[in-house]
């Protein structure tokens, strides 16, 4: 006759113990975890699971742990497509196992199943050759970044159906002194590596064909999204400078001043490159209106 | 005595809304009943899906079915994410909300699985316990499904069905009855499928869910990722004549067909009712690729990955 069933609380923590171990049924069964929830000898997984008439239980506790991992791989993949692509399947696959175990989901939502894998990437990358200097690990926590940074623009706030600084508005007087308020999408990036260039490549690539990574080169990028579209604009040094002045909430006159240090240009130069930008940023939506 | 499913509308034949399909919908508005959405993809979402769903609310009835709720685990309910459903669900309308007899994880983690509970008289007071919570948060009819599952424990004292009806009536809820999960679970467990579908409190079925599966001879995974097979229509056909009728709702996850192919295999339950209402005509098709979304392994996606829209 069988004795008083296990409380509930017991038999969902060493079910999970057993079904998301790295190691599969028998070696989650065996843990430490495990053993002192529901102490098991190797053979003895039918004390807490029945068998079927056709699996035994560690055979239908493997269906539950092969899709633990399975499934959560596939969704860190559609995540990150364009980092997964660089690496191959494989060896993202290896990272993304690693980091399943070091951040496994908290969330309702699979949405923040990838959080935190840029910052992984960076715990965990290999001690650089040459102190200070840029490598191939910054590669991969640079392109993670984008494409997260994407992802969360993309289903984040916008300004979709709100009016926007319209490009007229910016020839008013005393415009040294507006304070522009940019959309609450519009994401700088500054990567070591010209991941945004790459991503461009490899999204355009036919199917196979290999995308070179590229040398490091400092990339700076605004990001935004229009009518439910992310769109991703590569910008020089100046323009990084002003939109980050801007950004902090500087008036347009000090942007303009962090953009010229930040320039090769003259002054009239500079001023013909800025009445351009300011066109274009506004009739791309960068702003929402002046402070 | 209870009144048919508790005395919720039937919404007819409805469609799972899958975001492949956005487009689709939007632009040539089928003749769908009703969409079912999963809740954990817009609770959040505060982009171009959220922006979908609303017009689709507009047009059509709207369900909610969550993934997250993990009823049956012994963590704490998660009352912030109770709220948001709450808030959708007024935002959008929906008729019910529904999620699984399961529990996601505990310890504060999720696997994003619908893991089985054994079947004792401690998890059925817990369950109960916290359906009433919900309901109480909620304000709107509550619904909860039977999932596949693939072990049974050694310590469950009951069968699934006793459960899902004392459970059901305990808490004073309502039923999702997936028949394809009972063809599964029922196959999986060596149990009788119609027995399942006869032993339940037909009267508090609110909802059916349709799907297709796949078999491993030794076993079978809900991938949702086929036509429904026959066995599972003959259920049907007995769940419809045992509930005379409820709103029904096909799923399709996995390697998912252009919509009036989905569209297509919920219509085809017109053949397993009662009133043998006529075939459907069939929906004008434009050229569109076979498949519409690939999946990478037979394993089953409670939540749906929604790609980015980038230039």
């Amino acid at each position: 006759m069988k004795g008083e069933p296990r409380s509930l609380d017991v038999v969902q923590r060493w079910f999970q113990a057993v079904v998301t171990h790295p190691g599969g049924v028998h070696a989650g069964a065996a843990s430490a975890e495990a053993q002192e929830l529901v102490r098991l000898s190797r053979g003895e997984l039918e004390a807490v699971v029945r068998r079927s008439q056709n699996l035994t239980a560690a055979e239908r506790l493997s269906i539950y742990a092969n899709a633990y991992y399975a499934r959560l791989l596939e969704c860190l993949g559609a995540c990150y497509p364009i980092l997964k692509q660089a690496l191959g399947a494989e060896v993202f696959d290896s990272f993304a196992f690693e980091y399943l175990q070091r951040y496994p989901s908290r969330s309702y939502t699979l949405d923040r199943l990838g959080e935190k894998f840029p910052r992984f990437l960076d715990e965990t990358r290999p001690e650089r050759e040459t102190a200070g200097a840029v490598d191939w690990p910054d590669f991969l926590i640079d392109l993670a970044t984008l494409e997260w940074t994407i992802a969360k623009i993309f289903d984040g706030p916008g300004v979709e159906g709100q009016p926007l600084l319209a490009p007229e508005a910016l020839q008013a007087e005393r415009f040294a002194g507006l304070r522009l308020v940019p959309v609450v999408c519009l994401r700088l990036l500054t990567f070591r590596y010209p991941v945004n260039a790459y991503y461009t490549a490899a999204r355009h690539a036919a199917e196979g064909e290999e995308i070179p990574l590229p040398e490091p080169a400092a990339e700076h990028v605004a990001i935004l999204r229009r009518d439910f579209v992310v769109r991703r604009y590569p910008l020089s040094l100046p323009q990084h400078a002003l939109l980050q002045e801007v950004q902090a909430g500087a008036t347009v006159g000090e942007a303009i001043a962090a953009a010229a240090a930040a320039s090769d240009l003259d002054d009239d130069a500079l001023a013909v490159e800025l009445s351009t930008w300011f066109r274009l940023w506004s009739a791309e939506g960068f702003f929402q209106g002046v402070g | 005595m209870n009144p048919p499913r508790l005395g919720h509308a039937n919404l007819g034949l409805g469609v799972g809304l899958r975001s492949v399909h956005f487009d689709y919908i939007l632009k040539n508005q089928p003749q769908v009943d009703w969409f079912e959405v999963i809740s954990e993809n817009f609770i959040d979402s505060q982009g171009r899906p959220r922006y979908v769903l609303q017009q689709i609310a507009e047009r059509y009835p709207v369900v909610m079915h969550g993934v997250s709720l993990s009823i049956g685990s012994t963590d704490p309910l998660d009352l912030d994410y109770l709220r948001k459903l709450k808030r959708l669900a007024r935002e959008v309308g929906a008729r019910w909300i529904s999620d699984h007899l399961c529990w996601t994880g505990i310890l504060g983690r999720n696997t994003h699985d619908l893991l089985p509970v054994p079947f004792t008289e401690e998890t059925l007071r817990h369950v109960v316990e916290r359906v009433r919570v919900v309901q109480d948060v909620l304000e709107r009819p509550f619904v909860l499904e039977n999932p596949s599952s693939y072990i049974t424990f050694e310590d469950s004292t009951m069968d699934e069905w006793e459960f899902i009806t004392r459970l059901a009536e305990d808490a004073d809820c309502g039923l999702l009855l997936d028949v394809n999960n009972v063809y599964v679970s029922s196959f999986n467990h060596d149990m009788d499928p119609d027995a399942f579908i006869r032993s339940l409190p037909h009267e508090r079925i609110v909802q059916f869910h349709l799907a297709g599966h796949t078999d491993y001879t030794t076993h079978l995974i809900d991938t949702h990722d086929h036509h429904v097979i026959d066995p599972v229509w003959e259920l049907y056909r007995t769940a419809h004549q045992l509930t005379g009728g409820v709103s029904t709702l096909l799923e399709w996850d996995a390697d998912i067909p252009p919509f009036p192919v989905v569209h297509d295999e919920v219509l085809k339950a017109r053949h397993f009712m009662d009133d043998h209402l006529p075939e459907p005509e069939p929906a004008p098709r434009e050229d569109e690729p076979a498949l519409l979304a690939a999946a990478g392994a037979n394993v089953f996606h409670p939540l749906h990955h929604i790609r980015p829209e980038v230039e």
